[in-house]
């Protein structure tokens, strides 16, 4: 009896002090907003948020709800509306800097929602949309998961890029030095710009679509099952290519260096893959399973 | 003074450094009196391009036309968007012009045609690149425009610029060491691209503060 009241007690104490931390974190300025929007079909929303991550999920059809925290007084919330638009914006006061002005956003949107994201160095999450996606941002990593049936863009400096699960999508990805992953995603055209970031693809290359992976120093590696369907052709100007594929040997418009291009096709040769690097390594993998 | 030579000082006659023999060269030949009325259009077409949002549908066309007859880009064989619908899909204001200025100075600086008895041609096209300022004009320009930013975050965006800058110079070298590969204008595209993307950014962010 007595243990059992001073483990309540305990838990108690506990709680309290959670609660008044929370409330010592918010006194310092530290502010919540829930918003909420009605729209209608296919809505449209922008967020432009400098510093601090953004996380965006499909939920009910017709409502925007919007969690914002706001770091500070020296940053505000500015939104918008118009018809089925939905614009959010952080905006940045004078004085603020790269704490003060942190926004941390998580919306629940329609599923047919498209999303244009400007994003700083926070780290941002896409969910279940099947709009389009166009997200532009520094250095804080991306990933976009189950989306697809849309346009997806994303341009990033250095920030790492991680798609999964996309399907039936038309994908543009532009990175400077940050890492692009690439795991079971697929549609009628996919192409990933890298300067030294390391390209890695994990999927069939299906959808008879193309798929064209360029690099200036960054590694190239796709990882392609046995039953592809491709049409590959692979070149680095200084760097090496090698193949676990045995392909069928095709016409190439250019001379054939070993060890540094290859080309043929696999099976049906329904998608036509480009990688092509000046001085990063490719490989093209077989996938054992 | 015959086409060769004037080639070579082109980028400079361009710029307003001209002498009578360039001026006689002119007169007499209509190759050349050509290809400095195109690029006369085009420059100029550029710089109008700075009080608009969009180029005109003609200004893309002249500068496409321009890369092809210099053996910069072909003909597409993939079913995809053309560049320029490409560089237009994440246009600014002024970025477009920046972008513009520097393709027609790359088709400038790498424009060597081939004539019949020109031996000096694949001299010309084995030769060193030209050394590049480490800093351009507008690289300084995009520099400042991301100068409040955080230290770390210059500094990143100074080493991104360096990593773009030098991509264009060796996809250059490629095409200038085999102008008719196609895969090597592919690169030299993507590297240009890879830069206006990071002017694109610039601008775009500092849009958004204060």
């Amino acid at each position: 009896m007595g243990r059992e009241a001073t483990d309540a007690g305990k838990c108690a104490v506990g709680a309290l002090t959670v609660v008044m931390l929370a409330g010592v974190a918010f006194g310092a300025g530290v502010e919540r907003k829930d918003l909420h929007f009605k729209v209608g079909k296919h809505p449209m929303i922008s967020i432009n948020n400098k510093y601090g991550p953004v996380r965006v999920k499909a939920g009910a059809p017709h409502q925007v709800s919007v969690t914002a925290i706001l770091h500070s007084d020296k940053v505000e919330l500015d939104q918008g509306t118009r018809g089925s638009r939905v614009d959010l914006v952080s905006h940045l006061l004078a004085g603020s800097d790269e704490t003060s002005g942190t926004v941390e956003y998580e919306l629940t949107v329609p599923p047919d929602a498209s999303l244009t994201l400007h994003s700083g160095n926070g780290a941002v999450h896409v969910e279940k949309l099947h709009g389009d996606v166009m997200m532009e941002g520094d250095n804080g990593p991306v990933e976009i998961v189950e989306c697809g049936d849309g346009h997806i863009h994303v341009r990033t400096l250095d920030g790492k890029v991680s798609l999964t699960n996309v399907h039936n999508g038309h994908i543009e990805i532009s990175s400077m030095g940050g890492d692009i992953e690439l795991n079971s995603v697929d549609g009628p055209f996919v192409k990933v710009n890298s300067n030294s970031g390391k390209i890695q693809y994990n999927g069939d290359f299906s959808d008879s679509g193309i798929y064209d992976f360029s690099s200036y120093t960054g590694n190239i590696e796709a990882l392609a099952p046995s039953y592809a369907s491709i049409d590959v052709l692979a070149r680095s100007t200084n760097g090496p290519v090698q193949s676990d594929f045995s392909l069928e040997p095709k016409h190439t418009p250019f001379a054939m260096k070993v060890g540094s291009a290859f080309a043929g096709t696999l099976g049906k040769a329904a998608s036509s893959v480009n990688l092509f690097s000046f001085s990063g390594k490719i490989h093209l993998k077989k996938r054992q399973n | 003074m015959n086409c060769g030579e004037f080639e070579q000082v082109l980028p400079d006659y361009l710029e307003g450094s001209q002498n009578p023999d360039q001026q006689a060269h002119l007169k007499t030949c209509s190759a050349c009196s050509d290809l400095l009325a195109d690029l006369n259009l085009i420059s100029s077409q550029a710089v109008l391009l700075r009080e608009s949002d969009e180029p005109s549908t003609r200004v893309w066309n002249l500068l496409e036309s321009q890369l092809r007859r210099e053996g910069l880009i072909h003909a597409p064989t993939l079913p995809r968007p053309s560049w320029h619908e490409s560089l237009q899909r994440w246009r600014a204001a002024w970025v477009i012009p920046a972008a513009a200025a520097m393709i027609i100075a790359a088709g400038i600086k790498l424009y060597h045609p081939t004539r019949a008895g020109d031996s000096s041609t694949v001299a010309r096209q084995s030769a060193p690149a030209p050394p590049t300022p480490k800093i351009s004009a507008e690289d300084t320009a995009i520099l400042n425009t991301v100068a409040a930013r955080p230290p770390a975050q210059r500094a990143s965006y100074r080493a991104d610029l360096d990593r773009a800058n030098a991509y264009i110079r060796d996809a250059e070298q490629s095409v200038r060491s085999d102008p008719s590969d196609m895969y090597n204008q592919q690169l030299l595209i993507n590297a240009y691209e890879q830069k206006q993307m990071l002017y694109d950014l610039a601008v775009d962010r500092s849009g958004g503060e204060q």
